[in-house]
């Protein structure tokens, strides 16, 4: 495959006997290089499932993943550990900030992980935070954060490593409006510096900023839209994302 | 009516919910309260023993030694049996010290010349056998307990072989091996057995052997306890008799477990405290829980007396369960521990009013110290942030953080959890210094040099040591096995916790196998600095109760004890860290997104 982010024939299947449902259906997908996909749908349908998979936090019941050449699906843990440390970033919806840990520190974290300095990762950690405009929040703990300051740091400590793909999973969903353009705007940044960004949303105003968008249903793809691929997207210029 | 049956509702279906956690209550607090009641039951029991046997074998109130030998000792301690105080006595007969030989097992002996019909004073009660005939002997029980000799036996005194015919129990002298009372020549006596042989057969083992013997007689006074009175009333002036009363023989059999009181309370005292490092951690593991609970409670309009109700109920009750187990167990245990010579007759009591009492308090104390913090906590938080379930916040600690970004990921990661929670370290290095100290008093009371009983190659062991021994022994079993428990549910319950962060830890790319290793970790660096606590405090707790000169374990015994409580440590937070590591990450932060 020469997409950075392969799918054939993904399944997913949870529960037992009577009880198993199948929450990916036979999924195929190709994420170019630098591209920003939005996967929408109902609840329930499959998008989150869809997103562990694409990061190995879940493995398939059947099919292939692949990620930059490399089928990802069939790793041992600790090498799709390897993968998550130095290829995959995540973002939550209920951000998954340690408690413990101030702004900096968690966004150190990953870094620390993959064996990096604690001075390589604490600047690595200033200069994302001061992306994110959250210079000055760096020693705040999380529970002296707003929600939308929460998920900005979030973001920083998934790109702490510089991986080939962001994913995230319903980012905007526990936020207001006005942390919501915060966010979508770090996004269209990523996108803009050619950052892979896969984001499964309900949110219209998020798969707006997409270059694509693919709707579930049921867990299958029941349509895939190129957005207009330029700034915001055509959706995005009409929420006022552009300029 | 209606509150109490609903607390009864609620607390039954969560122990039903929660049955691991309810053994492991029940098992801590059993186990430390059998302890405690056994500890404070031995209090007087070798005093009631032996009233039990001077009653069944008309004991005498004053035993009456001459040691020295010449004409005017007969006369003497005649005169003493025709002193107004005395109603009976018996004697006077010889007590010949002699050797014995068993089998392989050789000891010094007293040999008591007996009447054939024993008279009012000292029956001794056959257990075995028959009484004493010419050219056999009889064995004091607890010596022949101790030598392994029964009926129909054959033992050899001074050279002579004589089958065993009988076995009895006396009170006339203390219990084995204290059965000399004074040594030959009125000096120090050592450890030595008594055997019963006829008059005749004890005049001639002396006379053939040329062997040193005291002249005694037992005396029953009219007032059994004026013995103090009789005593100081009969100094003779030439001749030298030494008095031994009936109460100096009853302390005299007390000696036997004077360690063993000791061993138990201070024993149920670290059981207590493991129990409530357990029940404590249970509890903290708990506490998002039965916050959540007092939430639901004050939602729907209970008051905070229900809610603790319910909250304190189910520890207490189970406690409360547990005490009784524990007596019931302390009652079955007692008669083994109470009397290991043989030497005496008699049931033992079983738990005073006073043992229940303090048991009681034992148990509700493990209850009310290991949960009454979390339950305060639930009730003072606002319902809606109980309804949430969520629990108390972990700490930021800077330095700690920033010290464990320099190490490797595992090492981080086990630092970051032990700092999260600093009281969960707390508990668990108490617990390990806690096992330690038993450790180290057992290893203490094994390099001290052994003092047998038996003469020259023979091993007669000591019963005292060896009683004293199997009591440490058992009560350092329990406290290792209750510390296991009690490694294993605090990582499982830092584990359970910390399930998210391990999550999160894992989407950013730990492995399972370094996530495994943070969360033994962060149990074993608080076992670290317990470890080192515990071994200057377990020779610190052996010295403070050993009498005399004791001789410190060598230091590579106790630095092996502390190593292999470190490894056994690892190995025990291994299983419930590794189950933790493996758990799926994705239905992990689904659940708490939800």
């Amino acid at each position: 495959m020469n997409a950075l982010i392969g799918v054939r024939g993904l399944v997913k299947e949870h529960g037992e006997g009577r009880s198993r449902v199948r929450a990916v259906d036979a999924v195929d997908l190709e994420v170019p290089e630098g591209q920003t996909l939005a996967v929408m749908g109902p609840s329930g349908c499959g998008k989150s499932t869809l997103l562990h998979l694409l990061g190995g936090l879940e493995r398939p019941t059947d099919g292939e993943v692949w990620l930059a050449g490399r089928r990802v699906d069939t790793l041992s843990e600790r090498a799709l550990a390897r993968l998550r440390r130095r290829s995959v970033g995540f973002v939550f919806q209920a951000f998954h900030l340690m408690e413990e840990l101030s702004a900096a520190e968690n966004v150190e974290l990953p870094a620390l992980l993959a064996g990096r300095s604690r001075r390589e990762a604490r600047r690595r950690a200033s200069l994302l935070l001061e992306r994110v405009g959250l210079t000055g929040r760096a020693r705040h703990l999380p529970s002296q954060l707003s929600g939308g300051q929460r998920q900005r740091v979030a973001i920083a400590r998934a790109l702490a490593n510089d991986p080939l793909v962001v994913l995230a999973d319903e980012p905007t969903g526990n936020l207001d409006t006005a942390a919501t353009h915060d966010v979508l705007r770090i996004f269209e940044e990523l996108r803009s510096a050619g950052q892979t960004l896969v984001i499964v949303t309900h949110d219209e105003r998020v798969a707006a900023t997409a270059d694509r968008l693919v709707s579930m249903r049921d867990g299958m793809f029941v349509d895939d839209t190129r957005l207009a691929g330029t700034g915001t997207g055509w959706l995005g210029g009409l929420i006022g994302l552009d300029g | 009516m209606g509150s109490a049956v609903i607390v009864f509702r609620l607390v039954l279906a969560d122990i039903r919910r929660h049955r691991a956690q309810a053994a492991m209550l029940l098992l801590a607090v059993t186990v430390a309260t059998a302890a405690y009641a056994l500890g404070l039951s031995l209090q007087g029991v070798s005093q009631a023993l032996y009233q039990q046997t001077r009653e069944a074998t008309a004991g005498p109130d004053v035993v009456a030694l001459a040691p020295d030998p010449g004409p005017a000792v007969a006369p003497t301690l005649t005169s003493l049996a025709r002193a107004p105080e005395v109603v009976a006595h018996n004697g006077p007969y010889r007590i010949v010290y002699a050797t014995l030989v068993a089998g392989d097992a050789t000891s010094k002996v007293v040999v008591h010349g007996a009447a054939n019909k024993p008279g009012a004073v000292d029956r001794p009660l056959v257990t075995s056998g028959r009484w004493v005939r010419s050219g056999g002997a009889v064995l004091e029980r607890g010596f022949a307990a101790a030598l392994g000799v029964r009926v129909g036996d054959r033992v050899t005194i001074e050279g002579r072989a004589y089958p065993v015919v009988g076995i009895a129990v006396t009170a006339a002298t203390s219990i084995y091996p204290w059965a000399a009372q004074i040594g030959p020549g009125g000096g120090p006596s050592d450890p030595t057995g008594l055997a019963w042989l006829t008059r005749s057969d004890a005049r001639a083992l002396a006379a053939g052997n040329d062997l040193p013997v005291t002249t005694a007689m037992d005396l029953k006074l009219r007032d059994p306890d004026a013995t103090q009175a009789f005593v100081d009333a009969h100094h003779h002036p030439t001749v030298r008799v030494t008095f031994h009363t009936w109460q100096f023989k009853a302390e005299q059999d007390a000696v036997m477990l004077r360690d063993s009181q000791p061993i138990l309370v201070v024993g149920s005292w670290l059981l207590g405290f493991l129990a409530v490092t357990g029940v404590a951690a249970l509890a903290a593991g708990r506490a998002g829980e039965q916050s959540r609970r007092a939430g639901l409670l004050k939602a729907v309009g209970a008051g905070p007396g229900l809610i603790a109700a319910v909250l304190l109920t189910e520890y207490l009750a189970l406690a409360l369960l547990a005490e009784a187990l524990g007596l019931v167990l302390a009652r079955l245990a007692e008669p083994a521990i109470a009397s290991p010579t043989a030497s005496r007759i008699g049931d033992v009591a079983g738990p005073a009013g006073a043992t229940v009492v303090a048991t009681t308090a034992l148990a509700v104390a493990v209850a009310g110290l290991s949960t009454l913090r979390p339950t305060l906590r639930a009730l003072r938080t606002a319902t809606v942030t109980a309804l949430g379930g969520a629990a108390r916040r972990p700490r930021h600690h800077p330095l700690l953080t920033a010290l464990s970004g320099l190490l490797p990921a595992p090492l981080l990661l086990g630092l970051r959890l032990t700092a999260r929670r600093p009281g969960r370290a707390v508990l668990q290095a108490c617990s390990t210094a806690t096992t330690l100290i038993a450790v180290v008093a057992l290893l203490a009371v094994h390099a001290q040099p052994a003092r047998e009983y038996g003469l020259g190659s023979s091993a007669l062991p000591n019963l005292r040591d060896v009683h004293d021994r199997r009591l440490l022994l058992a009560v350092t079993v329990l406290l290792i096995a209750l510390a296991a428990v009690n490694t294993l549910a605090l990582t499982w319950t830092t584990a359970t916790e910390a399930r998210v962060n391990m999550a999160v830890a894992r989407t950013l790319g730990a492995t399972p196998g370094q996530v495994c290793a943070g969360l033994s970790t962060a149990q074993l660096l608080p076992a670290l600095l317990g470890a080192v606590a515990g071994v200057p405090l377990g020779v610190f707790v052996y010295w403070l109760f050993s009498a005399g000169e004791t001789t410190a374990p060598p230091m590579s015994w106790m630095i092996s004890a502390a190593l292999a409580v470190l490894l056994a440590t690892a190995a025990l937070t291994a299983l419930p860290a590794r189950l933790a590591a493996r758990r799926p990450v994705a239905p992990t932060l689904s659940a708490e997104a939800a």
